[in-house]
């Protein structure tokens, strides 16, 4: 069993997309649990054809609030737990709870993926980075999402959170991915699980609220995102053990 | 790199180079612009960038501290925010000699593309461009052809000391935080 967060400290990379589509590319192999740890800006429920349900992650993470089980839906061959996109309900929650959430959901899953926030700015959004095993990092040929992309490896290592590689998303043919990729590779931890190309596939699904592998399964993106799955070995881990790791996880209650 | 008196348009401090080229794009701005890092990671990192315009389209970018010019430049000003900028407006024909320099120039979209990361912004700026600018596209290679040139992201890759320094100070800050947010024990 192994949590990993899927991060990239720079919005509009594609996480979400990327989430999603990682979790159906490993679910053909593990149990895969999916999680929108964004919790100030939530939209895996969008992407993932949730958004008219009742309980989401923000009602679980209130004092007293729905127990996890509650919040967790069966999708696409994945279990998906979304979050709700209220500020209020935000404001309302407690995010440290998300350890205990990560932990019961620990005891019966082999993957968790947390969709993480696209920022390093607050306690909520590094929370994820603190508690997963690796993190896995959503890149695009440009200065700032690789900026952004070496700062979050920083604070992932920062809090014993390995690299479990790069993903290059949205690139297109004139990006010169095959010079720029190893050239990135030599920063950071882990290797370029896949380079993804920019498609209008991915909008298609976002509109159609379906994961990519789901709306396109045979896309050049949707392929792309079947190898960074292959080429992501999740390390073996015995359940219970994980999910006493998280539950011991030396993270503070809110203040 | 002999850059003509111009008039002042805009002084201020900007965090992020993306708001230097959507107000020079929107002015539709022939002239320069001077971005002084104010944040600079490395202690003898100082030194200048200079972005030129014509129409709002960046054309000749140049670095006075690194006295690199075109894509290079673009790498050499990145992760040095927040910037003092300066924004002069000049005649057109005073840039010929500045623009003149071949080796100087970035592609359209470029610095919008990989210094600021804004794809939009760079769709604009090179619909913006003149057509001599624009290289040509067939239906076949659709999008993908064109100024799509990452030179600058290349640069600022080879940049070992930057990155190193970007590494730093994120671990830094990373540490500063556990403790503010009460991670301490974790990290």
């Amino acid at each position: 069993m192994e949590a990993f967060a899927v991060a990239s400290g720079k919005g509009g990379t594609g996480k979400t997309t990327s989430t999603l589509a990682l979790g159906m590319a490993l679910a053909e192999e593990y149990d895969v649990t999916v999680v929108d740890a964004d919790m100030g800006m939530a939209n895996l429920l969008f992407h993932a054809g949730l958004e008219d349900v009742e309980t989401t992650l923000h009602d679980v993470l209130v004092a007293g609030g729905a127990p996890v089980e509650a919040a967790v839906y069966e999708r696409h061959g994945m279990s998906v737990v979304p979050c709700g996109t209220s500020l209020a309900d935000f404001a309302a929650a407690d995010p440290t709870r998300l350890r205990e959430v990560v932990a019961t959901l620990a005891a019966d899953t082999d993957v968790i993926l947390l969709d993480s926030a696209a920022t390093l700015s607050s306690r909520a959004a590094v929370l994820p980075i603190v508690l997963a095993d690796r993190v896995v990092v959503v890149l695009e040929p440009t200065i700032p999402a690789l900026s952004d992309g070496l700062k979050v490896q920083e604070y992932a290592s920062s809090y014993d959170t390995d690299t479990a590689g790069i993903v290059f998303n949205k690139v297109r043919d004139g990006d010169a991915i095959e010079r720029i990729a190893p050239k990135a590779e030599r920063y950071f931890d882990g290797s370029t699980l896949a380079s993804v190309p920019a498609s209008d596939a991915v909008r298609g699904a976002r509109r159609a609220g379906r994961p990519l592998i789901a709306h396109a399964p045979e896309s050049r993106a949707a392929a792309a995102y079947r190898e960074a799955a292959g080429a992501l070995t999740v390390r073996d881990g015995d359940s219970g053990t994980v999910a006493d790791r998280f539950r011991s996880a030396v993270v503070p209650e809110s203040p | 790199m002999k850059l003509p008196e111009g008039r002042l348009l805009r002084s201020r401090v900007v965090s992020d180079p993306r708001t230097v080229l959507a107000d020079a794009l929107d002015r539709g701005v022939t002239g320069y612009a001077v971005l002084e890092p104010q944040g600079s990671l490395l202690l003898d990192d100082d030194g200048r960038g200079v972005l030129t315009f014509e129409g709002g389209v960046p054309v000749v970018a140049y670095h006075t501290g690194s006295d690199r010019g075109g894509p290079p430049a673009l790498a050499d000003l990145a992760a040095g925010g927040p910037y003092r900028l300066d924004l002069y407006g000049v005649r057109r024909d005073s840039l010929a000699a500045v623009h003149d320099r071949e080796s100087f120039r970035v592609p359209p979209g470029m610095a919008a593309e990989r210094l600021a990361g804004d794809q939009s912004l760079a769709d604009r700026t090179r619909e913006a461009a003149p057509t001599d600018r624009r290289v040509d596209r067939t239906p076949a290679e659709g999008d993908d052809a064109g100024d799509r040139d990452v030179g600058a992201v290349e640069a600022f890759l080879d940049d070992e000391r930057k990155i190193a320094a970007i590494r730093e100070q994120a671990r830094e800050e990373a540490q500063e935080r556990a403790e503010e947010w009460g991670f301490g024990d974790v990290a």
